[in-house]
């Protein structure tokens, strides 16, 4: 089984598509983005107001059990984007300007999430899990790299056997979007 | 805003890659071409400027009259309680569209070298084929309750909707109240196609056992209800997975 992401109507993200294969070390294609009217800033900035992160009771560790359909592998890390949690961070490589920037950590119903997006020139070329809080022991992005933004979807699916996917979560990954799309915004893309 | 969509695409494991990317991409597209006609989030969409009475139906792609089309559809079989014409702000299929997108983008996947393949949009489902070979799909519903557990667990390939506290936008207003109100925490409805299984869900969540009473009348429609209350009703065909389905015989009969 292979799995593709996507974000569909999202102001930011707009025509981005994830795709990501399980039986492969992380590898995502992704299309252009819309840079829209912002020049490629120099410097980036931190995010004028991050939310502060909603504290209520801590919720349960999610297993951590791969999906069950076909052999999956967990990748190696593949980058090492330091796992803060409200502090972007930019790194610029070589010629072809590749930045990065980090959202802030937000809320995303398990626990504290913050995403980091990397763009070469208009063409976002990833996103990932910089920080992941879940009320377990804080951990980076090495976990859960090739699966965003089913965050809840895999530690609900992992509490019964053998599911497929999961009905009524509509209130997904907001926390995901929020963080994504603050990175986005460093980055200078609307 | 944003929804979440999840492509899973059971495909032979020496699928060339770009093959694999090129159905992916048309399912994508399907969902992106449904997003840019129907959102409300858009000023500029067809959808938003029918609200808007900047343009008639007869001036929109083809595929808004046929949506509409459908939601009287769902609002005749619903008795009213889906009725995207109640709602302020102008007519508002959205209760509709998320499940239709998502058959749009199954339908570009039902390729001779897809076996089987799953499109979950933010938790409205729609299915074809199976895990493995001859084995329906399982499905979870979460619980209404705790969104960090799972309420119960279906055996069903085809379209699975839920609608309930979690749910947000007026589209789940109760027409008849004229305000957002839900009659139980949490409505799923299992069926062949995600539109109307959505919009009925979408009912299902406003108009309590009166649409269960007419979901257990339909043909190929089955629905689960939770109430505030945590009690579970449910329609007589309702695909329970075997180790989900509530013990209410007495085990003395």
């Amino acid at each position: 089984m292979r799995r593709a992401v996507l974000v569909i109507g999202a102001t930011v993200v707009g025509l981005v598509g994830v795709l990501s294969f399980h039986t492969t070390p992380a590898k995502l294609t992704l299309g252009s983005l819309s840079a829209g009217t912002a020049s490629r800033p120099a410097t980036t900035t931190t995010p004028a107001s991050a939310s502060p992160p909603t504290t209520g009771p801590p919720p349960p560790t999610p297993t951590t059990a791969p999906a069950t359909q076909g052999t999956t592998t967990a990748s190696p890390p593949t980058t090492a984007a330091p796992p803060t949690t409200a502090t972007p961070t930019t790194t610029t490589t070589a010629p072809s300007s590749t930045r990065s920037a980090t959202g802030p950590s937000v809320d995303y119903n398990f626990g504290l999430i913050s995403v980091t997006a990397t763009v070469s020139g208009t063409k976002l070329t990833n996103v990932s899990i910089a920080s992941l809080d879940d009320g377990g022991s804080p951990r980076s992005q090495s976990i859960d790299q090739q699966s965003i933004p089913i965050l809840e979807q895999q530690a609900l699916q992992a509490q019964s056997g053998n599911i497929q996917g999961v009905s009524g979560a509509s209130y997904t990954s907001s926390g995901f979007q929020q963080s994504l799309q603050a990175a986005l915004s460093q980055l200078g893309f609307k | 805003m944003g929804t979440i969509v999840t492509i899973d695409v059971y495909v032979d494991a020496g699928m060339p890659v770009d093959r694999l990317a090129a159905h992916v991409g048309r399912a994508r597209s399907a969902l992106h071409r449904a997003d840019d006609v129907f959102s409300t989030w858009k000023a500029d969409s067809p959808m938003s400027r029918l609200r808007r009475g900047e343009a008639t139906v007869g001036q929109m792609p083809p595929e808004v009259a046929v949506v509409l089309d459908a939601c009287r559809a769902a609002r005749v079989l619903s008795d009213g309680w889906f009725d995207p014409w109640a709602l302020p702000g102008g007519v508002d299929p959205t209760g509709y569209v998320k499940g239709w997108a998502a058959e749009r983008a199954l339908d570009a996947l039902r390729m001779p070298d897809v076996a089987a393949a799953v499109v979950n949009a933010a938790g409205d489902i729609a299915s074809f084929g199976g895990p493995a070979p001859g084995a329906p799909f399982r499905f979870a519903v979460v619980d209404p309750f705790d969104r960090t557990r799972l309420a119960c667990v279906v055996e069903h390939t085809g379209a699975l909707a839920t609608s309930g506290t979690y749910e947000r936008g007026q589209h789940l207003f109760d027409p008849r109240s004229r305000r957002a109100t839900l009659a139980v925490a949490s409505a799923t409805v299992t069926g062949p196609e995600l539109g109307m299984a959505d919009a009925l869900a979408t009912a299902l969540a406003v108009g309590g056992q009166d649409v269960l009473e007419r979901i257990d009348a339909l043909d190929g429609f089955e629905a689960l209800v939770i109430g505030h209350d945590g009690a579970r009703r449910s329609t007589s065909g309702f695909p329970w997975a075997p180790e989900s389905v509530p013990s209410t015989v007495d085990p003395a009969a």
